[in-house]
């Protein structure tokens, strides 16, 4: 049997931590079917387009740990379908970095049938560098029990 | 179906900034979301429970370099709207256009908006992104 779900301002999301390394970028890239030399997959692409003699992590894996860390903490069967995750990217991220999303219940708002729960986020380094803020939100329907996943 | 969205790309022009559009259409395109693309993703993101391969897609980027070519750029924000996740083994199209452009500190930005819908006409997801048209700024502030 479920509990009914609440969310309060101040709620705090789980963190979720990720150490990149090169190969979590190529498959990033390989899984989008980004195939030739880029920013994030050759240095000397960085080189010539950023100035920079190292490759970066595209902003949408950082996005994509922002959805990961909402998703937990509002569940797939709601999340997955209501969902939204929007981050200003302020500075790079590289292979050998360690990421940690944050997050917590800035807003409850009622809509039709339910509340839209906003969600402040920050994602930092291992130096404790913001590399990134922004805010998501997912629509909870009244009276949601969740399912044990 | 040949999944490399570069290799299908048409002739494209040299973007000219201050004749792009708000509102202007990107082509469209489709692709095959295949198994292998949602665990590359998965073990990319280190999530076994990954449901949006379509992140790393970038659809609205996709679309906009079917038309144009620049001198690259760099992700300066983006929002994700998840509405249903996507099946491995359907097609996917992708719609998409210029939603706004900016300048900011002297800096160009485009932004480009692209929704997908897959071949039983669930919607996917839809994605905005702002793009820093001038990347070597990043180098010029973080380079080393």
């Amino acid at each position: 049997m479920g509990t009914v779900m609440r969310f309060e301002v101040g709620m705090e999301v789980p963190p979720v931590s990720k150490t990149l390394s090169q190969e979590h970028l190529n498959l990033f890239e390989a899984s989008g079917a980004h195939q030739g030399p880029s920013i994030f997959t050759d240095p000397e692409t960085a080189q010539k387009t950023l100035g920079m003699g190292r490759t970066v992590a595209s902003g949408r894996m950082t996005l994509s740990f922002a959805v990961e860390a909402l998703r937990r903490f509002f569940g797939g069967r709601i999340y997955d379908h209501t969902g939204v995750a929007d981050l200003r990217f302020i500075r790079p991220t590289r292979a050998g970095d360690t990421v940690t999303v944050r997050g917590k219940v800035s807003g409850v708002t009622p809509e039709a049938n339910g509340s839209r729960i906003a969600v402040e986020l920050t994602v930092q380094n291992q130096n404790g560098e913001t590399t990134a803020v922004g805010g998501g939100s997912a629509i909870v329907p009244a009276g949601f029990l969740p399912s044990a996943e | 179906m040949d999944r490399n969205v570069e290799s299908q790309v048409p002739e494209r022009k040299t973007l000219d900034y201050e004749r792009l559009e708000i509102g202007e259409p990107l082509p469209s395109y489709e692709y095959l979301l295949t198994q292998e693309m949602l665990e590359q993703y998965r073990q990319g993101v280190q999530d076994p429970d990954a449901r949006f391969p379509t992140i790393a897609v970038k659809a609205d980027i996709g679309a906009y370099h079917r038309k144009y070519e620049d001198a690259g750029s760099v992700n300066a924000r983006c929002a994700y709207h998840c509405y249903n996740p996507p099946v491995a083994g359907k097609k996917i199209r992708v719609t998409a256009w210029i939603a706004d452009k900016y300048v900011r500190r002297e800096k160009p930005y485009i932004v480009t908006e692209a929704v997908s819908v897959d071949e039983d006409g669930r919607l996917i997801d839809r994605v905005i992104t702002h793009e820093l048209k001038r990347p070597r700024e990043v180098g010029k502030k973080w380079g080393r």
